[in-house]
């Protein structure tokens, strides 16, 4: 079934470029750092389906299997541990994205990227 | 001994986890964050060169193919990661001292983040493992981003939030980079991937392997602050606390190191690595240094400045050569004491005067003359003055461009170099030397005396490296040889 | 003449680059060491292209050159570029990277 494995991959590249489209053009920093992470997603699912196999069969070997037939038809395990670390580490940093996003709303009062993040090295470099 | 080598990342990851537990207890976490911190440096130079398999999982030996597989974690500890790891140990040791000593109350928090960081570097180098230096990567990002959002400084939110932003789109670009990698190869582990590519086990010229050096190489633009990310790496260098800063940027110069040695092993094979990293170098010194002469706030003139010198590193790796390849790494160790240097001496005069503006400043050196002479000297070593470091690894890199058939190279090395000194000159003019503004208020305020412990220590190394280079470029040369 | 008329523009162009605040002669001269060292080095860099052909660095140094110089000052030009806006920066990293796939995938051989 390599059409499954065709259809995961192109999800995610789907994903890794509607991240890079919002990523320039939307202005809401909510929903730029919501598309930004779709990156981050799309990378995720693109390791998952490396690890893909047709028919194959949980990577867990169980009492009375034979070697070799788990060895040619087990799922490369590799990419399933490698991804849940990545997902973990996206999280915390979507979680630090957010929360700095908290506090810097407080001050400005408002969500727009143009206003929260603009170019203040004049604004700080010389005030009376 | 080779249970030390472990240890290395252990010990601070540690240290951090159970400073931020404890945090409550001032005195024990001062104390106990001052030990660990002793230890840093001490456990690198007391461990054995050797390689450590996490698990105990000795590499396998494939009867079939002849090809030896290495399921293990590993962490290989040579000369090159001795050095590194004692400076980034050492400077961790002088910027908790200082932090220690500027506040009666410490925040575990902050020393958590400086442990943290430092653990994760350490993992980044030892590492060979491609998968578990990215983890570290994002770790460090992470701890970098609360360095800089810990500081008192304005808009230093903005810029963490900003560097955040622009991680997440540099991570996951570089994760898929390596997704493509265990692809083609199956494997994490760099050896293996290195022995699969150099026998043509993979084709080295498929698009699916040039795409995956594309999208690591863009990770790593990201992890050293190459353009196009020189303004938010400068940016965040000058958000930071002056000490945060000094530890901020041996960061950046060490996981740029480590991924550029990882990305050698894999790609040297292909002329167009080469071509891309001396582009980017030639890039980051010539941008770097024209900004960093038209800045009026100095610590983002000092960030422009460790920026475009992460080009001379860059440019040692591109070209290939053992001589240059040394050159390099040779001036990644020097950047990290010379920068730090800087760092904590333009600090020093934030905390004696509240300005950051060179505007507003002048005569700092009938007032303050230990931490003015020491930052000339700090200065003159980046700019490459014999007989300091700085000039020692420059005139490498000269030799080495020069001998690999680029002259150019080395006119354009030699004209950084002077656009350097004529930033710091500049600068140290403004600062130090022209009269007095007379709304400056200098009387009376004292430079915190860690401060200038700091600076020494780094100065005494700074002049031995320069002196004696032997010491360092000999054990260097032996570890570039391994790798070519 | 049009060409000095242009160079003496620039130090008062340089006055906007460092508004608000004074302008100091260390800043004006800073800025102007910048300028020629954008120019000189870009050019240098551009002769880099001989190891790939001979004619083409030449046309490339010369144009580089032309283009940069009837363009002075390029230090206020460069800096608008380089801000701190979130914009620019993610605009410049999304173009690097669009460009480096590219290149890499259809180009990578060439080299």
């Amino acid at each position: 079934m390599a059409q499954t494995q065709l259809a995961i991959l192109l999800t995610s590249a789907a994903l890794i470029i509607i991240g890079l489209y919002s990523a320039i053009f939307i202005d809401n920093i909510i929903k730029k750092i919501i598309g930004i992470s779709f990156i981050e997603e799309g990378a995720n699912l693109f390791i998952v389906a490396i690890g893909y196999k047709a028919g194959g069969v949980v990577p867990i070997l169980m009492p009375g299997m034979d070697t070799s037939w788990f060895a040619a038809n087990a799922a490369y395990p590799l990419p399933f541990g490698l991804v849940l670390t990545s997902i973990v580490i996206g999280a915390s940093t979507l979680a630090v994205m957010l929360a700095l996003v908290m506090v810097l709303y407080r001050r400005y009062g408002t969500l727009s990227t143009k206003v929260m993040l603009a170019d203040t090295s004049k604004q700080e470099e010389y005030n009376e | 001994m080779n249970e030390l080598i472990p240890l290395m990342v252990i010990v601070p990851l540690m240290a951090a986890l159970l400073i931020s537990a404890f945090s409550k207890l001032n005195k024990v976490t001062k104390i106990f964050a001052f030990v660990v911190a002793i230890c840093l440096p001490l456990i690198p130079l007391l461990s054995n060169y050797g390689l450590h398999y996490f698990g105990g999982y000795e590499p396998m030996l494939d009867n079939v193919t002849g090809i030896m597989y290495h399921p293990a974690i590993t962490y290989s500890f040579t000369f090159l990661q001795q050095i590194i790891i004692c400076a980034v140990g050492l400077l961790t040791f002088l910027v908790i001292f200082i932090y220690l000593t500027k506040y009666k109350k410490v925040s575990g928090p902050y020393l958590f983040l400086l442990f943290l960081g430092t653990a994760a570097v350490t993992a980044m180098i030892l590492t060979d493992d491609i998968f578990h230096m990215f983890v570290f990567f994002e770790i460090l990002a992470l701890a970098q981003v609360g360095i800089v959002a810990a500081s008192s400084i304005d808009f230093s939110y903005e810029m963490a939030l900003k560097y955040m932003i622009l991680g997440s789109i540099g991570s996951p670009i570089m994760l898929l980079g390596i997704g493509f990698l265990l692809a083609l190869t199956g494997s994490v582990n760099v050896t293996d991937i290195a022995l699969a590519v150099h026998t043509g086990l993979i084709d080295a010229t498929s698009p699916v392997f040039l795409l995956s050096l594309a999208l690591i190489f863009f990770g790593w633009l990201y992890a050293s602050g190459l353009p196009p990310f020189h303004t938010i790496k400068s940016g965040i260098y000058s958000k930071a606390e002056p000490h945060g800063a000094a530890l901020l940027q041996s960061f950046t110069v060490v996981s740029m190191i480590s991924i550029v040695i990882i990305m050698f092993r894999i790609y040297s094979s292909l002329p167009i690595f080469e071509v891309l990293v001396v582009f980017f170098s030639i890039l980051a010194m010539i941008l770097g240094v024209s900004l960093a002469l038209t800045q009026t706030d100095f610590r983002r003139m000092i960030g422009f400045l460790a920026v475009g010198e992460l080009g001379f590193i860059g440019l040692g790796i591109g070209l290939g050569t053992n001589f240059s390849i040394t050159a390099g790494l040779f001036q990644a160790l020097n950047e990290i004491i010379i920068t730090a240097l800087l760092f904590i001496g333009f600090g020093a005069v934030v905390h004696a005067t509240n300005e950051v503006d060179t505007r507003k400043l002048g005569g700092i050196l009938a007032y303050h003359p230990k931490v003015s002479i020491m930052l000339l000297i700090g200065g003159l070593a980046m700019a490459g003055v014999p007989p300091l470091s700085g000039f020692q690894s420059k005139l490498m890199l000269v030799q080495a461009s020069l001998s690999c058939g680029f002259p150019e190279i080395s006119i354009l090395a030699i004209m950084v170099s002077i656009a350097t000194f004529v930033v710091f000159v500049k600068t140290y003019y403004t600062m130090f030397l022209k009269p007095k503004p007379n709304d400056l208020d200098l009387e009376g305020k004292e430079v915190p005396k860690s401060m200038v412990f700091a600076m020494g220590v780094l100065l005494i190394i700074i002049i031995l490296l320069g002196i004696f280079p032997d010491v360092v470029t000999s054990g260097i040369s032996n570890f570039v040889g391994g790798i070519l | 003449m049009k060409l000095y008329d242009q160079i003496f523009d620039v130090v008062k162009q340089f006055r906007k680059l460092f508004s608000p605040g004074p302008v100091t002669n260390a800043d004006v001269s800073g800025s102007i060491t910048a300028e020629i060292f954008l120019i000189v080095s870009l050019v240098l860099s551009a002769i880099l292209l001989r190891h790939v052909n001979v004619l083409l660095a030449g046309l490339v140094t010369l144009i580089v050159a032309i283009l940069l110089i009837s363009n002075i000052p390029l230090i206020p030009k460069f800096k608008i570029e380089q801000e701190d806006s979130l914009e620019k920066m993610i605009f410049y990293a999304v173009l690097v990277l669009a460009l480096l796939v590219t290149f890499m995938y259809w180009g990578g051989n060439l080299v």
